[in-house]
């Protein structure tokens, strides 16, 4: 589409408002990453949720175990994983909930909830140290 | 591979019955059906049909007519032909998915044996139904008999699912009078109904499961005005098909239809304009005041939906005085003929007398003696030039003249 | 095809075919239901939504968050919808009709599945009746209900899914008032008695026996039905990072019970056998008191005057399941 939707007139839109997930034809989209996918414009993927967040899930590889707790819950497919690794967080779709962060099991945790505005190098040089048994 | 069903060149059928076939022969993939008086024996006959083999496609028999509709809308979304039949109550627990239908633009074909609302509850014929589903953005094409009701069916698919159209259209005929009234019909053959109607052309399927596509999204303050103008704007404009699909059929079969269906109207000094059987009474009216020297015409209205503003007012443009006959019960102002003719009229600069008439609700009998009072009436109007009557009269009714304004 | 998951690793292979660009609270355990129904199968899936918080927050001009064929029409008709649906599906697949890319799968053993997502409020209540007729006629899809038992899209009123003592925006407690006076609807019962192959309880916390449950509806021939737990953070008014923690205080408490009810039929579609397990046992089956101390909905339940009602729904709890798991014994 050269014009963008919000440039459309009344007499160019699509008849019944359908919406198409994607540009070109896609055979079996499960054999498709995330991210590798031919998106249309009508599809949210392009979109960010990143600017509800007033803290964000920052991610320490030192301390994962790639148990995958955090990706299966996240509700807003947020967490990176590949090969049954975990890779980090994509920020654009991420709101902040911090369910990853309360589901993670490690001690200390992989993830940890920072103010949005703090650097994540910043955020990894403050981790905490291992939390003693109770 | 369905049957092919043996049919005479000439078949006494009622409407229902040629409606059934109509349907039967445009080789739909989906019906979702509940059945309700007077249009029960088109579900029926449908079902017989599906059960003795004629028919390839699949019925569901859903457990409301809300669900009719809904099941037609999603199989349309999924690139089946679709359609269904009802009438009254059922026709008005649909009304929420007729405007989800046309606003999804999936061309759904309505069958309505047209019948009175309740309460109180009354299972004969009048507009009511009608009335009540004209706003929803559907085309709207109107039988006044049996082989009418039979050819508009099988021209409904054909328009509704032009690519330039893709908008559901509704068939109507009057309940009992039409549904239930056997006449001589001369149907098509399957093989010539179904290269008629054509081949189902699927548009954004969701079936097309390598092309995803999201169906029946929101629209709020800053879209939903351009989709419902868009659509309106399609609905305006399927009058071209219209007029094609109505050629392509004359071709066919030597049968004739118009946007508006005139009677005697390019001499008339005075018209009645009305819908459905009554359309065929009024004209054996107009020709008995023809035969006194009176100039009486009749405008049938064949396509309510898009109105035929242009082909009305040409048709009543030297026309004195006009009766709109309103067969639904007007809830507190004018019929809504009464109000779309006289807006046509006054829209084209002409100010002929118009009165309404409020005739045969709950399928109340209308003689040919009341509508030839209503010509005299028109007639008295047109000599005088005077509008010497009520605007709003009831007619045919018990107990003191009912009139209005 | 059933996919094969043997563990979380395994399921986190699954490539996502619902966008996380959506409107849904942060938090929300509509997203993690619909994540785990739709990863549970690599086959096709065509979804339909009755009008709820993820239809409003999943496709608003001029964007869609599906990557997968999705069709909404209204509240109350989502399961005759997708009934619909499937029903085109085997009538073009007969006719040889079929989109090319879906014959291609269908040729591989890979049919599409058919799914409707629908609130509390459109299965439960306004969307019963479609429920209900699409179940009795047998159609093969699955019906999954997102539970957060509440109006959660218009702010928070009643549904008949909404348990005794909770204070929503038309039961709210106040000074004369505990909140929602009725118990909480057995839908699962009911959809079961509809004679349906295969429901189930289930809550997105436990993946392990969601994605199971959702797997065995997929294979299922007739209609199924997935009632999932879906704690609202919004409307149950606890964090948003405690989704997760306050589902499982549910299952342990057993105000959710995890199990699944299994109508085995004959070709003739006769009930012979039903069965009725229990997929989950906590190991300590904690008091509904800590399930509802977690969530500000119940918060009023605390205060002197109201504290029967949580011996109430306590009681409430004991005996179903109590019955549950006699039903379980006699295998009815």
């Amino acid at each position: 589409m050269a014009k963008d939707i919000k440039d459309l007139g009344w007499n160019e839109l699509i008849p019944g408002a359908a919406l198409f997930s994607f540009s070109e034809p896609v055979e079996d989209v499960t054999e498709v990453a995330i991210d590798e996918r031919p998106y249309s414009p009508t599809n949210s993927h392009e979109y960010s949720v990143g600017d509800w967040r007033v803290e964000k899930p920052v991610f320490n590889r030192d301390y994962c175990i790639d148990c995958q707790f955090c990706w299966v819950f996240c509700p807003d497919i947020s967490i990176i994983s590949r090969d049954k690794k975990m890779i980090g967080v994509d920020y654009e779709h991420c709101k902040g909930c911090g369910i990853c962060v309360e589901v993670c099991p490690t001690n200390p945790k992989s993830l940890l909830m920072f103010p949005e505005h703090l650097e994540n190098e910043e955020a990894l040089a403050k981790w905490p140290a291992k939390e003693a048994k109770k | 591979m369905a049957k092919k069903y043996e049919l005479n060149e000439i078949e006494v059928w009622d409407g229902n019955t040629a409606v059934s076939h109509a349907l039967r022969q445009a080789r739909i993939d989906v019906v979702a059906a509940y059945p309700i008086t007077p249009s029960t024996p088109i579900v029926q006959n449908y079902s017989k049909f599906l059960a003795d083999g004629y028919i390839d496609g699949e019925f569901i028999m859903v457990e409301s007519e809300h669900s009719a509709m809904s099941g037609c809308v999603a199989a349309g979304a999924a690139g089946a032909r679709t359609a269904t039949a009802t009438s009254s109550q059922g026709f008005a627990l649909m009304v929420e998915v007729l405007y989800q239908a046309s606003g999804m633009r999936i061309p759904v074909v309505l069958t309505v044996a047209d019948r009175a609302l309740a309460a109180p509850l009354n299972v004969n014929g009048d507009h009511s139904d009608m009335y009540l589903g004209r706003d929803a953005g559907w085309i709207n094409l109107c039988a006044y008999n049996p082989q009418e009701a039979y050819d508009l069916t099988l021209m409904a698919f054909k328009i509704a699912e032009d690519l330039d159209v893709r908008l559901p259209a509704m068939v109507h005929q009057d309940g009992f009078i039409c549904s239930h009234t056997a006449q001589n019909v001369r149907p098509l053959s399957d093989a010539e109904a179904a290269k008629f109607v054509g081949e189902y052309k699927p548009v954004n399927s969701m079936l097309d499961i390598s092309n995803p596509v999201t169906h029946g999204v929101q629209t709020e303050e800053d879209w939903h005005f351009e989709h419902k103008a868009r659509q309106h704007n399609d609905l305006m404009n399927s009058k071209n098909v219209i007029k094609r699909v109505f050629d392509e059929f004359k071709t066919l079969t030597n049968r004739e239809y118009n946007l508006v269906d005139n009677y005697k109207l390019e001499d008339a000094d005075i018209a009645i304009v009305a819908i459905g059987t009554t359309v065929e009474s009024a004209r054996i009216a107009a020709d008995k005041l023809r035969d006194e020297g009176i100039k009486a015409g009749v405008l049938g209205i064949r396509v309510l939906r898009p109105f035929p503003f242009e082909e009305i007012v040409n048709a009543l443009s030297n026309v004195k005085a006009i009766a709109t006959m309103d067969r639904s019960a007007p809830g507190g102002t004018f019929g809504m003929l009464f109000n779309e003719i006289s807006g046509a009229m006054i829209g084209s600069g002409k100010s002929p007398i118009i009165l309404n008439y409020i005739y045969g609700l709950g399928g109340r009998d209308t003689t040919i003696e009341q509508l030839i009072e209503i010509y005299r009436q028109l007639d008295d109007c047109a000599r005088s030039n005077q509008r010497k009557y009520p605007l709003q009269q009831f007619i045919g009714l018990r107990g003191p003249k009912l009139s209005f304004f | 095809m059933t996919k094969k998951i043997r563990n979380l690793k395994e399921l986190s292979l699954s490539n996502d075919r619902y966008e996380g660009a959506n409107l849904m609270c942060p938090g929300c355990a509509h997203n993690i239901i619909v994540r785990e129904v739709l990863n549970a199968t690599d086959d096709p899936v065509v979804v339909a939504n009755a009008t709820g918080c993820l239809e409003v927050c999943t496709a608003v001009y001029p964007k869609t968050s599906w990557d997968t064929s999705w069709i909404h029409i209204g509240f109350e008709n989502a399961a005759v919808a997708i009934a619909a649906v499937q029903t085109t599906y085997e009538t073009l697949k007969k006719q040889g009709r079929l989109p090319k890319a879906a014959q291609k799968l269908a040729d591989e053993g890979r049919d599409i599945k058919f799914v409707a997502f629908g609130g509390d409020g459109g299965t439960y209540d306004i969307g019963f009746q479609s429920l209900s007729g699409a179940f009795e006629r047998g159609h093969n899809f699955m019906y999954v209900c997102l539970d957060n038992e509440v109006y959660a899209n218009t702010g928070g009123q009643r549904s008949s899914s909404t348990p005794i003592g909770a204070s929503t925006t038309t039961s709210p407690a106040g000074a004369v008032s505990y909140g929602e006076k009725m118990m909480k609807k057995s839908i699962v019962e009911i959809m079961a008695d509809h004679g349906a192959p295969y429901v189930a309880q289930v809550s997105p916390s436990k993946w392990k026996d969601m994605i199971k449950k959702v797997q065995k509806g997929y294979e299922a021939k007739g209609p199924v039905f997935i009632n999932a737990m879906s704690a609202c953070t919004t409307e149950w008014r606890f964090a948003s990072e405690d989704t997760i923690a306050v589902s499982d205080l549910g299952v342990d408490s057993c105000m959710w019970p995890l199990y699944e009810i299994i109508n085995e039929r004959d070709e003739h579609g006769i009930i012979y056998r039903t069965k009725l397990n229990i997929t989950y046992r906590p190991k300590n089956k904690i008091p509904v008191e800590e399930y509802l101390a977690a969530q500000p909905r119940f918060k009023h339940l605390f205060k002197p005057e109201n504290r029967h009602i949580i011996d109430l729904l306590q009681k409430a709890v004991d005996i179903r399941w109590e019955n549950l798991q006699r039903r379980e014994e006699a295998g009815v």
